[in-house]
């Protein structure tokens, strides 16, 4: 019933199931309200992105998931189990919330021994997912002598634990240098390789773009949009960058350029503008400036990404903190 | 499930840095006082006699005079351990792997509580090796300790501090669970044990039958002047489990956002 429901409401009939969905998922800590009327419906096998600027309530939002925030209200399906009896579905998620917290005198293989005594699973499967995780070599040093980046692999190697059905990984780039982000990147796709649905926050939304095929947009504790990342892609009109060979030409070329009905903005470099709207393409742009004898040593499309079509839902241009106007309106 | 619970606290509970230093601080807490009770002892007076220490008796005395000494470490480390949780941000990873917060509180609670009740048995071992040391060097005779009266003052003794133990380990794990600061939870129970109620019996007599550290106090010395042991047993286990409900409901209704 909630999975229908949670289907019509992304607009878009998915062939697969969902292995979350909630149903106005709200949260309030006295009299803020952190997570609003939220409408998950996240598809089986996706590895799905949410994206939000920092405070926006993805952490709460993924802390109901896991039965360690009760909701103030709504409700939802996770793998199969309701979102009221977490003990009816966290046998088959594993997660990484925020940073990861082990023992610091225990081992890594001791600390997943842990959790493995507790969930009642297989010692034997510890091994394997520090292999995975490629930490098996230091398994038997003090977590705390780990490095940030091994930290986190122990933490994606704890998720990995009960061999899970669901993933959910918040913020697990953060505080990586950029060979443990691409690290961390490649394992992550290698889980979507297994069949596993993946839930990956992020306030990074180009990051959450190399990696996921679904993506959740939160701002200010309200969904802002879900759906496959390619769709939201094609939504964003095209923008082009131009430049005319002699710098004297380029406030002719946006004139003629605004008068044909796009909006011009300055881009980044010298002569350089950024063109956008007005439904030319970019053979109406070069066939434009040809016309009035103007020559382009520059014109190419400027990349469709995440970020901008974050930007254009939310009408914000930052996608970090919502400004005090922004949170006094949800207060 | 609990006991799913419980191996999983034990591995954490037998890292060697908590496991000697417990077993080795409570033993060599126990030892001192041992030592004390003998070094201090004088035909005369002083805090004991050497012909009460030649009593069957005699071998349990210095451990029973350390029970508050090892009552305060028990408290220490139990409401460490379940205050840590939070600290380190362990507990949210303990509970996606097991989402029922009693069974998780009961296997926690079980498990500090055999470590500390092992590790006080290892101490009176240690302790009474020391006391037979002692009375050799003192020239006290040992003859009456090892008889069955001697011998069932032994156990009864050990069982009533073991009893102590219990009780301080479950209000140490319960103020863990409120305070949710291993340091916090320390100093407060620390202060309350020795200091307060120390200080409101003085200025209130008639209150040292009603404190809870008190109450256990009795029970491990097998009931005292203000206190008697079977009023101890009773108003120490109507306060344990007061401890026990109000910090299970205080966990199952708290959200974990540490």
């Amino acid at each position: 019933m909630v999975i229908g429901q949670a289907e019509q409401r992304t607009g878009e009939r998915s062939a697969a199931p969902l292995a979350v969905s909630t149903d106005g998922l709200s949260k309030r800590f006295g009299d803020r309200t952190v997570v609003d009327n939220v409408a998950l419906a996240i598809p089986a096998g996706a590895v799905c992105g949410f994206v939000g600027p920092n405070g926006a309530g993805k952490t709460t939002t993924i802390r109901m998931l896991l039965g360690l925030v009760r909701p103030t209200s709504g409700s939802g399906t996770i793998l199969g189990g309701r979102l009221s009896e977490p003990a009816s579905y966290l046998n088959k998620v594993g997660a990484l919330i925020e940073s990861p917290a082990f023992y610091p005198q225990l081992s890594g293989r001791e600390n997943l021994k842990v959790l493995a005594r507790l969930g009642r699973l297989p010692l034997a499967a510890v091994d394997p997912v520090l292999e995975r995780s490629g930490l098996l070599a230091r398994a038997g040093d003090r977590y705390r002598s780990y490095s940030l980046g091994m930290k986190q692999r122990l933490g994606i190697a704890a998720a990995m634990l009960a061999g899970p059905e669901l993933l959910i990984l918040d913020e697990p780039t953060n505080g990586l240098d950029p060979a443990g982000i691409v690290e961390m990147r490649s394992l992550i796709r290698s889980f979507a390789g297994d069949g596993i649905t993946v839930l990956v926050s992020s306030h990074l939304i180009s990051e959450i773009e190399q990696i996921c095929d679904h993506v959740v947009m939160i701002r200010a504790g309200r969904l802002v949009h879900q759906g496959p990342v390619d769709a939201l892609r094609a939504t964003q009109q095209a923008e082009y960058l131009i430049a005319p060979e002699h710098d004297a030409d380029r406030d002719r070329l946006a004139r003629l350029l605004q008068e044909a009905g796009c909006t011009v903005l300055p881009g980044e470099g010298a002569g350089v503008l950024l063109v956008q709207e007005g439904g030319l393409g970019a053979a109406d742009v070069n066939r434009l400036a040809t016309q009035y004898g103007i020559t382009l040593r520059q014109l190419g499309e400027r990349t469709r990404s995440l970020e901008r079509a974050f930007f254009a839902l939310t009408g914000s241009k930052s996608a970090d903190v919502p400004d005090d106007q922004e949170l006094g309106a949800i207060r | 499930m609990t006991w799913a619970a419980f191996t999983s606290e034990w591995t954490k509970l037998r890292r060697p840095t908590l496991f000697f230093s417990t077993f080795l601080g409570l033993a060599l807490a126990a030892s001192l006082f041992v030592i004390l009770v003998f070094s201090q002892a004088t035909t005369h007076g002083g805090i004991v006699t050497l012909h009460q220490l030649a009593q069957p008796n005699g071998l349990v005395i210095g451990v029973a005079r350390a029970a508050m000494l090892l009552g305060v470490v028990a408290f220490g480390i139990a409401a460490s351990q379940v205050a840590s949780e939070y600290s380190l941000g362990t507990l949210r990873q303990l509970l996606v792997r097991q989402p029922r917060r009693a069974v998780l509180l009961a296997g926690k609670m079980l498990g500090v509580i055999t470590f500390l009740v092992l590790a006080l048995c290892f101490a009176a071992v240690v302790a009474l090796i020391v006391a037979v040391v002692a009375a050799h060097s003192r020239g006290v005779s040992t003859s009456a300790w090892f008889t069955g009266t001697g011998l069932g003052d032994l156990f009864r003794e050990l069982g009533d501090l073991a009893l102590a133990v219990v009780g301080y380990s479950v209000l140490g794990m319960a103020l863990g669970q409120f305070v949710r600061s291993a340091v916090f939870a320390v100093i407060i129970g620390f202060a309350w044990l020795i200091a307060v109620e120390n200080i409101v019996v003085r200025i209130v007599p008639s209150t040292q039958s009603w404190l809870p550290g008190q109450s256990i106090l009795a029970v491990a010395s097998g009931g005292g002047e203000g206190v008697s042991y079977g009023h101890g047993l009773v108003l120490g286990a109507v306060y344990l489990i007061a401890a026990i409900a109000a910090a299970t409901l205080v966990f199952l209704r708290s959200d974990i956002t540490a």
